[in-house]
């Protein structure tokens, strides 16, 4: 089978054309690699606690400085990534997996099932994440699995869109038809046609989204809806920061940098894995 | 000659937001094994609805379609569900009716898996259809955007004639070929006929192919055959105005040809409002008053030429 | 006598690709007199689209020029800047399309793009639509003044093709050159179109460089022709000359091919045997030779060149043998 080896010596040879897009790779297998390694990697416990060194500046023994409660924040800053990661991963994949079910139903289904659907998600879409997060919290109190549910509900209806618009897209093509036409059920239609032809999109939806995830969640923790203390998470990181902004400018910036980091790299690298994969770019040859 | 498919005032309408519209308006004909039938007419015509609907893809309205003796029944959604191992379809846009993200050896196994047909290799099935129509190995771990428009005409001649139909529809095989390869593909799909008495309905628009190919056609306008029968006869001596000027529409690459179009009248009407009386009679240069109120019955010539007209060519 | 309208010497175009040079045209010569009508017949990968955008100077980014001229009225094109290019195209060097929804903006209405098309001229609104209603009334589009309202997803794909060629006419352009404007037509459409150009063309005294793989409807226009094969010339000349007694080989088996000429039906229609050369490997000799039945040893080691006076073809079995 040719397939796999094909798809990622495909994506190599496409990255090495594009500059931006190999250096969005890099910075993101960086990250990832900081991230997965970070408790071989953390120079500290980052739940270490020695108040006599609070808000110190950078140096040899703690490159990014102390908190307020005189942790370190490189070793915060590690183990923050593992909960960006576990956060993104859990919330992406449930809300892409849900999002795509629901968005081939309404896309391939009846008529009402996709009315029904629409008014789900745009009822959904409209409650501002914030408030949607807000509601939730006074019912189940602010824990990190609350911030993944709120992204994986206000997420689904994203995926779904997408899927539903490019399933009736699809819908109408002739190759569909002619499945039909041979006698195809709609099972086999959905898994061996639609759902390759709209699988690329959506992983590349995927890998922009990460940014914005991780920005949720920081978001979220910054207001004390996330990872409760001493928990570390870049946005908790970023809500110690700003309060004691005039103290040390060092928390602010630690926390800061992660989260510019993986918003750069995803992006860049997404957006080159769209036109890698966009058919219409491909050359006759390839 | 055996009569595999049969069609009686065969009906597909459309309800849009002002109406309705009658895409397929009354349409009845023989399909035989071994013959080709070819349905010419405008865009516009129903013809593609007409294959669409003979293959289950739309629903009917109303008419009886029978194969081999025995009556199709409708789906849920009205649509006829014929035996998809015995009719196959071939589509217009040779390269946009492959998965774009397959290659040609699964889209060939596609017909084996769905029907299960208890085919041990739809692999090796599908290098046998690549000889079929004179395509090499090499074809099958190609992707449809990497073959030329004949070459991917001819993977669809292949999946179609996978599962040995009885009949083939084809719905403009030779659009968008060099003429240089549309003898290619036509010739495939005669000898293909030959060695498996297969009966072909072909839409086309390409008179000159027609005339060639086909033993019987039937001429549409405004989802209605107007004139049908034995396509040398109906070449020889057209008999509704429509289909003189269908033919005499063709421009010759014989400089020396006299150019003796008849030029139509204005553009064909809507199907929302269906002219009274003769359907034809807006555009017809032959047009009477007779023509506007009512509607001329079915004339049968010699030879089983039909056709529906007042005053037809030749008198 | 006037200079030609379209002069072009031995203009030769590749394309850069990752696997090398794909040789798209080859010493290509080709002349447009003025007030007629020559067609291109060639089928896919002749180089036709490659020709066309050269003249218009709206080569793919990976296009090479390697030599030749394309002259214009006598000022070569090649060798203008883009803005002087961007003043001749829509006014003195219009384009037709296959698609007219290529041509066509689907979101403003015709009348509006109607107008735009004349934004070189200093008239009023009033008579910039007065003109544009003329334009269509020439085409043959009955009722303009409402057509001008509509979009055109309102239209059929044949007035959509008129509305297409009355936009191209509008200024009066020296050259008019229709790339498979009829093709994607019903027969009965193509023909009334066909008429309509010529009638126009009549009319304007503009020149019509039209290009077709329809054989019928190259008859039907053109005054003169050129046959394309893999990027060469191969024969041109006089529709009459080339349609009745076509020289080279090529040009003989498309018009055997053409089942509109064959006059006894039958199943087995003819075919040219082979495919297109690889244009990135070019055979030795002459380019339709290894699709040739006449081929001599010669063939596959000379190149031919373009022989005779006004009816020319690339063949050396026209060659007087020595």
């Amino acid at each position: 089978m040719t397939k796999p080896h094909g798809l990622i010596f495909h994506t190599f040879s496409g990255l090495k054309k594009d500059p931006l897009g190999m250096a969005g790779f890099v910075l993101v297998s960086i990250i990832l690699l900081l991230t997965i390694f970070a408790p071989w990697l953390a120079p500290y416990d980052p739940l270490d606690i020695n108040v006599h060194n609070r808000l110190s500046s950078p140096s040899a023994a703690h490159w990014l400085g102390t908190d307020q409660l005189g942790r370190d924040i490189l070793s915060r800053v590690l183990f923050g990534g593992q909960v960006a990661l576990k956060v993104s991963l859990i919330a992406i994949s449930v809300s892409m997996a849900i999002g795509l079910v629901l968005g081939m139903l309404a896309g391939l289904g009846p008529r009402w099932l996709d009315r029904i659907l629409v008014i789900l998600f745009d009822t959904v879409r409209s409650f501002p994440t914030i408030m949607f997060a807000l509601a939730i919290v006074a019912l189940t109190g602010p824990s990190l699995n609350t911030v993944i549910g709120v992204i994986i509900i206000t997420s689904i209806p994203v995926y779904a869109r997408v899927v539903r618009t490019q399933t009736r897209a699809l819908r109408e093509r002739d190759f569909i038809l002619a499945e039909r036409a041979m006698g195809a059920s709609t099972g086999r239609i959905l898994r061996d046609h639609v759902l390759p032809n709209i699988a690329a999109p959506l992983f590349i939806l995927a890998s922009m989204d990460v940014p914005a995830v991780v920005g949720m969640e920081a978001g979220l923790s910054f207001l004390g809806l996330g990872v409760s203390p001493p928990t570390p998470s870049w946005g908790s990181i970023l809500n110690d920061g700003y309060s004691y902004l005039r103290n040390s400018p060092w928390p602010l910036i630690a926390g800061g940098i992660p989260l510019i980091a993986v918003t750069l790299g995803f992006t860049f690298f997404g957006e080159s894995l769209r036109d890698i994969f966009d058919p219409k770019l491909r050359r006759k040859d390839q | 000659m055996s009569t595999v498919l049969t069609v009686r005032d065969l009906r597909v309408r459309y309800t849009v937001s002002r109406g309705f519209v009658d895409v397929v308006h009354g349409v009845s004909l023989d399909i035989n094994r071994g013959e080709t039938t070819a349905i010419v007419g405008e865009s516009g015509s129903g013809k593609t609805t007409l294959a669409m609907a003979l293959c289950g893809l739309v629903p009917v309205y109303g008419g009886e379609v029978c194969f081999d003796g025995e009556q199709l029944k409708r789906d849920r959604r009205n649509r006829l569900s014929p035996d998809r191992k015995r009719v196959a379809l071939m589509f217009q846009d040779p390269l946009g009716s492959l998965n774009p993200r397959m290659t040609i050896r699964k889209a060939l196994a596609e017909p084996f898996r769905i029907h299960r047909t208890g085919s041990q290799d739809p692999d090796g099935e599908a290098l046998r259809l690549l000889a079929m129509v004179g395509l090499g190995d090499d074809f099958a771990d190609r992707y449809p955007h990497q073959l030329s428009g004949g070459q991917a005409r001819r993977v669809g001649v292949a999946r179609a004639l996978a599962l040995r139909p009885d009949i083939l529809i084809a719905d403009e095989p030779t659009a968008g070929l060099d003429v240089s390869i549309q003898g290619e593909v036509l010739n495939l799909l005669s000898r293909l006929q030959q060695e498996m008495g297969l009966g072909i309905l072909m839409i086309t628009h390409n008179l000159n192919v027609v005339r060639h190919v086909a033993d019987q056609m039937a001429i549409m306008y405004l989802g209605r055959f107007i004139e049908q029968g034995n396509s040398q006869q109906i070449f020889s001596q057209p008999r509704h105005p429509y289909t003189a000027a269908l033919l005499s529409a063709n421009p010759s690459p014989d400089p020396n040809a006299q150019s003796g179009q008849i030029e139509l009248l204005g553009d064909v009407p809507s199907l929302l409002q269906r002219p009274s009386g003769c359907e034809f009679h807006t555009r017809c240069p032959r047009a009477q008053a007779r023509c506007r109120s009512s509607f001329p019955d079915l004339t049968t010539s010699t030879g089983k030429q039909q056709f529906n007209c007042f005053f037809p060519m030749g008198e | 006598m006037n200079p030609p309208v379209l002069d072009i010497r031995g203009l030769s175009i590749n394309y850069q690709t990752a696997i090398g040079p794909l040789q798209a045209l080859r010493d290509v010569n080709l002349v447009v007199p003025e007030g007629k009508i020559i067609g291109i017949v060639g089928e896919s990968g002749c180089g036709k689209s490659t020709l066309i955008s050269a003249i218009i100077r709206l080569l793919a980014p990976n296009a090479q020029i390697g030599q030749g001229s394309v002259c214009f009225k006598g000022e070569d094109l090649l060798s203008l800047s883009p803005e002087q290019m961007r003043s001749l195209r829509g006014d003195k060097i219009s384009m037709v399309f296959q698609d007219p929804m290529t041509s066509l903006n689907p979101v403003l209405t015709i009348g509006r793009q109607m107008s735009d098309v004349q934004y070189r001229s200093k008239s009023s609104r009033a008579d910039k639509k007065a003109r544009s209603v003329m334009m269509l009334e020439r085409v043959g589009i009955p009722d303009p003044d409402t057509q001008l309202q509509r979009y055109p997803h309102h239209l059929s794909g044949g007035m959509r093709q008129r509305v297409a060629i009355a936009m191209a006419l509008m200024a009066e352009p020296a050259l008019l050159i229709a790339d498979e404007p009829t093709t994607a037509l019903d027969a009965t459409l193509e023909v009334q179109i066909i008429h309509r150009l010529k009638e126009l063309q009549r009319e304007f005294g503009c020149s019509i460089l039209f290009i077709s793989h329809h054989l019928g409807v190259i008859a039907e226009l053109c005054d003169e022709v050129v046959v394309m094969y893999a990027g060469e010339v191969v024969e041109s000349g006089s529709l009459r000359e080339v349609f009745i007694n076509p020289k080279h080989p090529y040009t003989q088996k498309l018009l055997e091919c053409d089942p509109a000429r064959i006059a006894q039906p039958t199943r087995e229609l003819p075919v040219i045997e082979g495919s297109l050369p690889d244009l990135l490997n070019l055979p030795d000799g002459c380019i339709f030779r290894e699709r040739c039945s006449k081929a001599t040893a010669r063939c596959g080691t000379e190149q031919p060149l373009l022989s005779g006076d006004h009816h020319q073809a690339a063949c050396h079995l026209l060659e007087p043998s020595p």
